[in-house]
């Protein structure tokens, strides 16, 4: 054991001789490989994180929500609605949702109003819990702020903020308002007895179809969003922008593929002679390949880690400066969120496999049908 | 005592290009004496010194050590056998470029895994016995021509090879270094080592402590004597 570790030693000794030797190119290896490995696992962190985001914030989402749509628009519908909908079975519960939306003209943003279902967290009167990008694009200086709104001019509504809504889930509520229902109605001006829509909680996943079927045939104008549908819908948006990712990444890999193609393809003159002398002065086929094994380990892990650690860097720690144009989207409000570190081991995994293994193959094939050779003819 | 029995070489075998390098040379070379392989260029000189030396094996013939067949072994016994018996100063020295002396001269030994500050130890003394002590951290591309043939020599030895194989060791010298040259190969010879060298150069077969001359033409053994 001693004496294989202290081969390894001297080799790897070596090894780092050569690559010291090699300076600039071997540096300009390590940068392709690390940046290629940044962008794709910059693009894979950065949607396992966003995907995690989006599931988490529809874990608490209702199985159905039925719509009142007068012209093919979205109009407000009755609260009876939501006992006829209770009535159906298989149906646990079902009730009037309040939200809207308010455009403040000051700052050009568009908040999304809202009264909370859960009713643990419907602030007091006069009181709202609000999005960590509200503060922010209002430039509301000290925590304890009101907010104010003016919905014409001459118009002020004051609300003081009980909360601030945490980045955990900025995703979706970078630009929400959660207030009471009273004050809601006052806000907008609505009547009692209407709501936005009507939130629908149902016992079996698997019996949603036939109580959509069945409340459509008792609400022939009505509109009936799933909780699959939503999903499908963000994951199609996800995967619309992970796409562009996924190009990106591609085309990264593609030019790492022609890059060892180019490794595999062989040896330059200078490293060919340096295996034929190796070999000559008592080396011998495997201590030569285990030395570019070192070699390759040494660039391509070495490569890989930093090229990771820089897309987690990057991802977590910068928000993902680079790509968050393309995957977050765009508005006033921009979701300002640091997401939380989230790692797909086996998503990482075949990244390494996909990058370490076809390097280290791609150097060793030519390195083996040199150090298989006889050394004089190598050196000729 | 090192024989080769009817051994031809060809190059490029059954291809456009064939060129047969040895043609069924048989040859004794004596244990503890200086040997030179003289000839004109392409005369086979290199190869036999090769195929002597294990570098490569011949394409028929046999080659036998100390009356052990050598020429039929597989590569990892081949260079077992290279390692621990021969040493190679190479025409154009061969030391590798951005290492300095010490290391390049510690590299054969690097296989053995031996303690490596016993193996520097050792290095450090071949340097010193050749005049290169102070020279042992300077890459090998600030040596002058002569020192870079030192230190050739001093990694030659480093796992104490009984046999120093010399590709026209003194082709780039000047006089001075030339004589020095075989000082320095009657010192290994007074250690019981063998020389075996190839050389254009009249200075070397002529001089006095070469023991056989070995004369090629054409990849055959035209003519041996002192």
């Amino acid at each position: 054991m001693k004496r294989f570790l202290r081969r390894q030693r001297a080799l790897a000794d070596y090894t780092l001789a050569a690559l010291a030797r090699r300076r600039v190119k071997n540096i300009s290896l390590v940068a392709i490989f690390a940046l290629v490995v940044f962008v794709v696992a910059s693009a894979m962190l950065f949607s396992t994180a966003l995907r995690h985001e989006a599931e988490a914030t529809l874990e608490g989402a209702p199985e159905l929500i039925v719509q009142n749509l007068v012209m093919g628009r979205h109009d407000m519908i009755e609260g009876s609605v939501a006992e006829t909908l209770a009535g159906i079975r298989g149906v646990t519960r079902a009730e009037g949702r309040l939200w809207g939306y308010f455009y403040d003209s000051v700052n050009g943003a568009n908040y999304t109003l809202m009264v909370p279902r859960d009713p643990g967290l419907v602030p007091g009167p006069g009181e709202a819990i609000i999005g960590e990008g509200i503060p922010r694009v209002r430039e509301m200086g000290w925590d304890s702020a009101p907010l104010f709104l003016s919905r014409h001019p001459g118009d002020l509504v004051r609300f003081d903020v009980a909360e601030r809504i945490s980045s955990q889930a900025a995703l979706v509520s970078a630009d929400l308002i959660l207030i009471g229902e009273d004050d809601f109605r006052s806000f907008f001006d609505l009547p009692q007895g209407v709501y936005t829509d009507i939130a629908v909680s149902i016992r079996n996943p698997r019996e949603i179809d036939t109580i959509v079927d069945k409340a459509g045939a008792l609400l022939p104008a009505a509109r009936f969003i799933t909780r699959d549908e939503i999903i499908r819908t963000y994951r199609k948006l996800f995967s619309w922008r992970e796409g562009i990712m996924v190009a990106l990444a591609g085309a990264a890999i593609l030019a790492f593929a022609i890059f060892a193609a180019e490794k595999a393809s062989g040896l330059s003159a200078e490293e060919a002679r340096e295996i034929g002398i190796l070999k000559a002065i008592g080396w011998d086929m495997t201590d030569v390949i285990a030395m570019k094994l070192w070699e390759g380990a040494l660039v391509s892990v070495g490569a890989f880690l930093l090229g990771t650690v820089a897309a987690y860097l990057h991802v977590f720690l910068l928000d993902a400066g680079l790509f968050a144009p393309i995957l977050k989207g765009w508005s006033v409000i921009y979701p300002d969120f640091a997401l939380t570190p989230m790692i797909d081991g086996v998503q990482l995994t075949a990244l390494f496999f996909l990058t370490v293994a076809p390097y280290v193959a791609a150097t060793l094939v030519p390195i083996w049908r040199t150090a298989a050779a006889d050394p004089d003819e190598v050196i000729r | 005592m090192i024989c080769l029995e009817t051994v031809t070489k060809l190059y490029n075998e059954g291809r456009p290009g064939e060129v047969r390098a040895l043609n069924e040379v048989s040859l004794e070379i004596a244990r503890d004496a200086v040997t030179v392989f003289k000839g004109p260029s392409g005369s086979g000189k290199t190869t036999l010194l090769s195929i002597v030396g294990c570098m490569t094996r011949p394409t028929s013939g046999r080659v036998s050590v100390d009356g052990h067949m050598v020429s039929g072994l597989p590569e990892k016994f081949l260079t077992a056998e290279r390692r621990s018996t021969f040493g190679f100063v190479f025409q154009r020295f061969n030391l590798i470029r951005g290492l300095t002396v010490l290391e390049n001269v510690m590299l054969p030994a690097a296989p053995l895994a031996g303690d490596p500050r016993k193996v520097a130890e050792a290095a450090l003394a071949r340097l010193a016995g050749l005049g290169l002590a102070d020279k042992a951290d300077t890459p090998v591309e600030h040596l002058s021509g002569g020192e870079t043939q030192r230190a050739a020599i001093a990694r030659a030895l480093i796992n104490d090879a009984k046999v120093l194989i010399a590709d026209e060791p003194t082709a780039n010298l000047d006089t001075e270094l030339t004589h020095r040259f075989l000082d320095i190969v009657d010192e290994l010879r007074g250690e019981g080592r063998t020389v075996i060298m190839t050389s254009h150069d009249p200075r070397i077969w002529e001089s006095a402590l070469v023991n056989d001359v070995v004369e090629m033409q054409d990849g055959r053994v035209t003519g041996a004597g002192a």
